[in-house]
């Protein structure tokens, strides 16, 4: 276990710092900052001012020369936007993101887990077709739809909830259910598709001929063993969240890291962009070590 | 699993933790102000820019002088109570007196100097030079009451340039700060970045105390949740929800917002260099069809690149009128004298410009295709338009239509001209010597000749050159809890003074 | 339907269990109404994909300012109007039926390319020396921590704007699910005992892959590529604002949806019939993959062969 951790807090050092070259590269090709800042009635004198001043103007393998410098400094530059350092504005935005998607990524996985479970055990019951409709139904639905609806029926019409913002719990339950529904349909297909299989194998035969009940064959043998393409799945649902909900995000003025995401790649903000891919990558990358781990606690003969 | 459950209960109890926000509702003097945009900067110097103007300006830092685009009141003393010209180049301002800034230092003529140094800095990228172009400003302390503003070559209307620069402390650091501090009659208390920002009242402003105590500015991007938001009392004025919420008469109204809605003609390239496919462009679009269905029924159709309340506004020029068969004959016309009419040109549009700016691209589209101009359709994010939209032109583009808004609500055309139809404007797709130099002289010129020579320029640009696609004088809609007593007017895509917001 | 495998035997034979074989199938789907349903529509999807732009491609673009966001369930304009109209005045039903050709290019074009290359990567991941799994993984760990929208961004200025290059967007962003999942699938089952054995028996590592290993993989592949077709039929349409991808006139149903967005309080229409058309068509093939696993897989068969009294 030990081996595996180090091993990967090396390699996935590499691909950070991979991350990094690319972003900072293929960023730097689409477009000029400067331009976007400044009103489009700004002089030439203007924009060379503001090109100087943030160093636009050096050759890029000195401004990139000048980043790592300062990285290593645990400096992640000022945003351009902001005038102020991009880490805070980032961690800022990432402290919401990750509390709304671990607290999504947990309700979804338990819902998920028992009821796809539920619907294998019987494929094609009753059970098994409303589950299955229900949450591809929710799953297709264009999320915006199911936002805009829940705020016209429970914020607008019953006035049970708030419509948008932060600040009391009340305010989070909308994001998180609609943020729930697409998740769950997917994780829950996922589940349902791989106990069917799990069912069909060998060992469950062979532990209902030993005789051992109906719950604890679920729980014992058909769970452990379909647990490992579920809880990828889940994985990387959670990435994606990690990486931002974005339409919740906008919808519910919820300040999180995808929707600060979005502004500053379309106001080429580079060192936000740079330093919120750093966080959200290094977030997933202990995120996968922790499903490697899994794996290898759930199945101990595989190899990791 | 146990610690992913402590982990997940440690996000709760955050969650839980923050306090509960005062409702919109409670407190009689308070209201809640919903925007489309977030705000990243709450910089006087920036406050141009219409996110950070509509909390900004005015309510804490103030300007000189200040111009009435709603009404005929021109140019109107704040900061300043009067002014005179010395010279060709210079104007003496007469400044208030006995007025404080929020950090309690006095005001006085040092700090406007500071104020015009520090927009104008090389050590800062303020949006104000814009405005000044290449004019340079020197400004001299003559009392701590009295200050002399150069402008190098003389400036005609520097008053009203007076009217952008925002008024801070002399100790303001030459940086962009976040903490703005001014003499206007609200200080910022608070500001979570991308939730909420917190005006309020202060006791010792010079001038008459405004109604609202307290004001909170939340963001939404999406304007559905805006209007809800105000429905539900959540808030109290969304100033810019899309028309298709507009549905309440007694909580919605319209007003102007000084955008221009029009599309740039490329004359750089065929077929558009010609004059009668200018015309045809123009003839071949029924604006009135879109007023009233895709484009607010309250809006207008545009003559000038500039709203109707600017000055030299040309009231004798006519919207173009629907003629396809005429427009056909003109492309017809031109096809037999050799013109490439069947040369592409592509229809350059930018997402998210206004809610339904695809359909209407797409009106437009389907209008010009039908008197058999050979149009295609392309949207861009903002900053491939902007590159686009500006010099330089990329050399092997094909013809370009490039649809644009336009905000002037300063009040004189030379905010746009230049830029828009100077051979050397960075977004002007043609060059014209004449226009040139009426452009010049109209800028060097004052009083009644000023206007008279933009209005002069308007009708050449509209019936000798046909420059452009001129389409509508753009409407939005602010939807106002009635208990809030508020009126947009066309000040307030750049402004919302809380001292005109009241209490029924 | 690819995984019918032919037994040995002359090809007579063979063909005379094929045709068997199918006629079971065919039972079997009559049997359940679901599956039967989604076989159907997706049958009609199809049919309008591919012929839909040649019947209704005028009629689509038929814009009318007068006639605007006419409501549904009226047939006083002629049948095309039979869904309402959208906010231009074309008719919504013959719309929903063009944009079935460039949705399902762009859909079945990146989900097809993102499961087989993440799938190929994901077994290559899994059954390979633990080195090159180990490069191949953190490759996707980049590819999951890169933004989709820097990434269209990125094409959109490099490349000129083209479905081609939406479609490589979309691929690429969607790899990392496929490559985790069979990896980790190809993890469990390689321990498993049949495995273990054709090794023993000297059997290729590509024979133990594709023959043994692959065929146990690909229904949890098929779940997620079902889904994740009405995901990529709604990113599709934010990229189209970027520039890349689908320009009016064309159309997809995401860009139908998306330009509905802002009529949903007064004309819940546009937005919902293209909307109602990715939910079925997701669900369909979902309900048919689902069914299609149960019905190749012979020990589960037995539930679909007596599903007709005991599941309704």
């Amino acid at each position: 276990m030990r081996k595996l951790i180090l091993g990967r807090v090396l390699s996935s050092f590499f691909s950070l710092a991979a991350l990094v070259v690319m972003v900072f590269f293929l960023s730097r090709l689409t477009g000029d900052p400067a331009a976007l800042f400044l009103p489009r009635e700004a002089t030439q004198e203007m924009l060379d001012n503001f090109r100087r001043l943030h160093g636009l103007n050096d050759p890029l393998i000195v401004q990139f020369g000048r980043y790592v410098w300062d990285l290593l400094h645990l400096d992640f530059g000022q945003s351009l936007r902001q005038a102020r350092p991009a880490i805070d504005v980032v961690f800022e935005g990432f402290a919401w993101t990750f509390q709304l998607a671990a607290i999504t990524i947990a309700l979804v996985s338990i819902a998920a887990i028992v009821i796809g479970s539920l619907a294998a055990f019987r494929p094609g019951g009753i059970f098994d077709r409303f589950a299955s409709v229900v949450s591809l139904i929710g799953a297709s639905a264009p999320d915006f739809w199911v936002a805009i609806v829940a705020i016209v029926v429970f914020a607008v019409n019953f006035a049970w909830l708030p419509t948008s913002g932060t600040g009391t719990v009340w305010h989070w339950i909308l994001p998180v259910a609609v943020l729930f529904i697409r998740p769950f349909g997917l994780i829950l297909q996922i589940v349902r598709g791989s106990m069917i299989q799990s069912f069909g194998s060998l060992y469950v035969k062979t532990a209902r001929a030993k005789g051992v009940g109906n719950t604890s064959i679920i729980f014992v043998h058909t769970l452990r063993n379909a647990m490992l393409p579920v809880i990828t799945v889940i994985g990387d649902q959670a990435a994606a969240m990690l990486n931002g909900a974005v339409i919740i995000e906008t919808i519910f003025g919820f300040p999180g890291v995808g929707k600060l995401m979005i502004d500053s790649i379309l106001q080429r903000d580079f060192n936000v962009v740079l330093a919120a891919i750093m966080v959200t990558a290094l977030a997933i990358f202990v995120m996968n070590l922790l499903i490697d781990i899994a794996y290898a606690i759930l199945d101990p003969r595989v190899r990791t | 699993m146990k610690r992913s459950l402590m982990l997940l209960g440690a996000a709760l109890l955050s969650a839980v933790h923050l306090a509960m926000p005062a409702s919109a509702q409670n407190a009689s003097r308070d209201v809640t102000i919903v925007l489309g945009e977030g705000v990243d900067l709450m910089e006087p110097c920036m406050s141009t820019r219409s996110n950070i103007g509509r909390v900004l300006l005015q309510n804490i830092n103030e300007t000189l002088t200040e111009f009435d685009v709603v009404g005929d009141k021109g140019l109107m003393p704040r900061l300043a109570e009067s002014w005179d010209q010395q010279n060709d180049n210079t104007w003496r301002f007469h400044l208030r007196k006995n007025v404080k800034f929020s950090n309690g230092s006095d005001f006085d003529a040092e700090d406007v100097k500071h104020s015009i140094d520090r927009a104008m800095s090389k050590d800062l990228s303020c949006e104000t030079p814009r405005y000044f172009g290449s004019t340079k400003i020197t400004a001299t302390v003559v009392d701590p009451s009295t200050i002399d503003i150069t402008a190098e070559p003389k400036q005609a209307i520097l008053p009203l340039l007076m009217s952008i620069v925002t008024i801070v402390p002399s100790d303001t650091p030459v940086e962009f700060v976040r903490d703005p501090i001014g003499t206007g009659p609200y200080k910022m208390t608070a500001w979570n970045v991308g939730q909420n920002i917190v005006l309020e009242r202060r006791g010792d402003y010079w001038g008459d105390a405004p109604q609202v105590e307290k004001a909170t500015y939340v963001f939404r991007t999406d304007p559905a949740v805006a209007a809800a938001m105000v429905q539900t009392g959540e808030a109290d004025i969304a100033p810019s929800i899309s028309v298709t919420d507009a549905t309440n008469a007694e909580t919605d109204q319209a007003y102007p917002n000084s955008e221009v809605f029009y599309m740039r003609i490329d004359q750089g390239k065929p077929p558009l260099q010609d004059k009668r496919i200018r015309e045809a462009l123009n003839l071949a679009i029924d604006r009135q069809a879109f007023v009233g269905t895709l484009v607010p029924a309250e809006t207008t159709l545009a003559t000038a690149m500039v709203p109707p309340t600017t000055l030299g506004f040309n009231k004798d020029i006519k919207p173009w009128p629907f003629d396809p068969e005429k427009a056909k004959a003109l492309v017809a016309e031109a096809k037999a004298d050799g013109i490439a009419v069947d040369s592409k040109i592509t229809l350059i549009g930018r997402s998210n410009l206004f809610p339904n700016v695809l359909e209407v691209m797409e009106a437009i589209q389907s209008m010009l295709t039908d008197v058999g101009l050979n149009v295609d359709l392309q949207m861009y994010e903002v900053a491939e338009f902007e590159d686009i939209y500006g010099k330089p032109f990329a050399e092997d583009r094909t013809a370009q239509l490039v649809a644009a808004q336009h905000d002037n609500a300063r009040g004189d055309p030379v905010f746009s001209m230049f830029f828009k139809y100077h051979s050397n404007g960075p977004q002007s797709g043609f060059s014209d010597p004449k226009v040139d130099q009426m452009i010049e002289e109209a800028t060097a010129a004052t009083g009644e000749d000023r206007a008279k020579k933009w209005s002069e320029l308007f009708a050449y640009l509209n019936n000798d050159v046909v420059a452009d696609v001129l389409l509508f004088n753009q409407v939005s809609f602010a939807r106002v809890n009635p208990r809030v007593a508020f009126k947009p007017t066309i000040a307030t895509n750049s402004q919302l003074q809380l001292s005109q917001v009241g209490f029924k | 339907m690819t995984m019918t495998q032919t037994l040995p035997g002359t090809s007579t034979q063979a063909e005379v269990q094929q045709k068997g074989r199918i006629r079971g199938v065919l039972g079997m789907l009559w049997r359940d109404k679901f599956a039967l349903a989604a076989t159907i529509f997706l049958l009609v999807v199809i049919f309008c994909a591919v012929c839909g732009p040649m019947l209704m491609g005028d009629a689509a673009l038929s814009q009318n300012l007068r006639g605007r966001n006419a409501p549904p369930f009226s047939i006083a304009n002629g049948w095309f109007y039979v869904l309402g109209s959208d906010s231009l005045g074309r008719p919504l039903l013959p719309r929903v039926v063009v944009a079935a050709q460039n949705t399902m290019l762009i859909a079945a074009g990146a989900v097809l390319c993102s499961s087989i290359i993440g799938a190929l990567l994901g077994l290559v991941a899994g059954y390979a020396s633990s080195r090159v799994g180990n490069v191949i993984l953190r490759l996707a760990d980049v590819i999951m921590s890169f933004p989709s929208l820097l990434l269209a961004v990125v094409v959109l200025y490099i490349l000129a704007p083209s479905v081609g290059n939406l479609v490589i967007v979309l691929a690429i962003t969607r790899i990392p699910v496929y490559l985790r999942t069979t990896r980790a699938e190809v993890m469990e089952i390689r321990q498993r005992m049949f495995v273990e054995a054709a090794e023993v028996m000297g059997a290729s590592p590509a024979r133990i892959v594709f023959r043994h290993i692959l065929p146990m993989v690909i229904p949890t592949l098929v779940t997620i590529a079902t889904l994740d077709f009405a995901f990529v039929m709604l990113a599709e349409s934010s990229l189209s604002f970027l520039g890349i991808g689908i320009q009016p006139p064309q159309i997809t149903w995401g860009l139908m949806v998306s330009q509905g967005r802002q009529y949903l309080a007064t004309a819940w229409w546009l937005a919902f019939w293209p909307g109602l058309a990715i939910i079925l068509t997701t669900m369909s093939l979902n309900l048919l993959s689902n069914w299609m696993r149960i019905a190749l897989d012979p020990t589960q068969r037995w539930r679909l062969e007596i599903g007709g009294k005991s599941n309704g």
